[in-house]
């Protein structure tokens, strides 16, 4: 009797441990610089592919990449410290659009350092697609 | 005949590529939310709103992606685009308008209204938005804020979380635009 007691509140003690896990700590996490640098990649590809799968059906493309970790190869158009915030620009083949990064402030130095034009890659959260393709909480690598 | 044909199209296709003098971007817009209760505040941003300023026909757009919305906290993130907004469904908000008196020559600030429709969740409302334009060098500055209710477009709320949620929500936004080149 005493041992199925202990065997209980054990469960109990377990199913109290996940709630805190799954329910409590996210509550007080700051969500907002999260790193992704850990974390695994779904996808890789060029920013060129990338816009051009936008540019040819949006709708479709958001499904794969939306709210997906994806690496994006590509070179440097723009840095921007808009809005006290780290953004890189990265080209593409046409003018108007671009992938717009958005850099978590633990790589600003390395950031400073990017040249226009230099080749990167970068990883981050796909948001979706307006003008450029959106990636937040990005780490970069220096090609 | 031919020769005035042939200077025709060289001049057109001059016309085209010279970029459009009348038209700004912001790539990085910002926009931003609150919601002020006494349970619990809750606040967004948003940096990388879209907006195009035609300074001809005095109109500005405004497009960006819901779940480039940041919070806080991640459960906040979840309600707002799984519950609240349906990000699935509606991924994008949208604001059109037409800048009412806008006096393009001006230098520096000037405060006018922006009448326009704003779309979120699907629904289309009519808003009149007070606005500070800042012209300076030929490049805009556009910021302000305004308030919308929750209710006119059609989020619902359960009543469990309806005290952590105010009835009114205020928006604020900066648009820095730049020549735009296409």
């Amino acid at each position: 009797m005493k041992l199925k007691n202990k065997f209980f509140l054990l469960i109990v003690f377990v199913l109290i441990l996940i709630n805190t896990y799954h329910y409590i700590i996210p509550l007080f996490v700051d969500s907002s610089e999260k790193n992704l640098k850990n974390e695994t990649v779904a996808f890789t590809i060029h920013s060129n592919d990338l816009l051009r799968a936008y540019s040819k059906n949006e709708e479709k493309t958001d499904t794969i990449y939306t709210n997906k970790i994806i690496e994006v190869i590509g070179t440097v158009k723009e840095i921007s410290f808009l809005n006290s915030r780290n953004t890189v620009i990265l080209q593409s083949n046409s003018n108007t659009f671009g992938v717009i990064c958005d850099v978590n402030s633990a790589e600003k130095e390395k950031i400073k350092t990017l040249k226009e034009n230099q080749k990167i890659i970068v990883k981050g959260l796909c948001k979706g697609f307006l003008k450029d393709v959106i990636l937040l909480n990005c780490s970069i690598e220096i090609l | 005949m031919n020769k005035f044909l042939l200077l025709f199209l060289i001049l057109f296709s001059f016309s085209n590529f010279s970029p459009k003098e009348n038209q700004f971007i912001a790539r990085l817009g910002q926009v931003s939310f609150f919601s002020y209760t006494s349970v619990e505040n809750i606040e967004a941003k948003n940096n990388q709103v879209v907006s195009i300023l035609d300074t001809d026909k005095k109109e500005i757009a405004v497009s960006m992606i819901m779940r480039a919305f940041v919070f806080k906290k991640d459960l906040m993130y979840e309600h707002f685009n799984e519950s609240y907004i349906e990000s699935d469904i509606y991924p994008k908000a949208s604001f059109e308008g037409k800048i009412k008196d806008f006096d393009t020559d001006l230098k520096g600030k000037q405060t006018k209204i922006i009448h326009g429709s704003i779309t979120i969740h699907g629904i289309t409302k009519e808003v009149d938005i007070k606005t500070v334009i800042d012209n300076s060098d030929g490049n805009y500055i556009v910021s302000g804020s305004f308030d919308v209710e929750v209710k006119d477009f059609q989020i619902k709320i359960p009543p469990i979380l309806s005290s952590n949620i105010a009835k009114t929500i205020s928006i604020k936004f900066k648009f820095q635009y730049k020549p735009y080149e296409e």
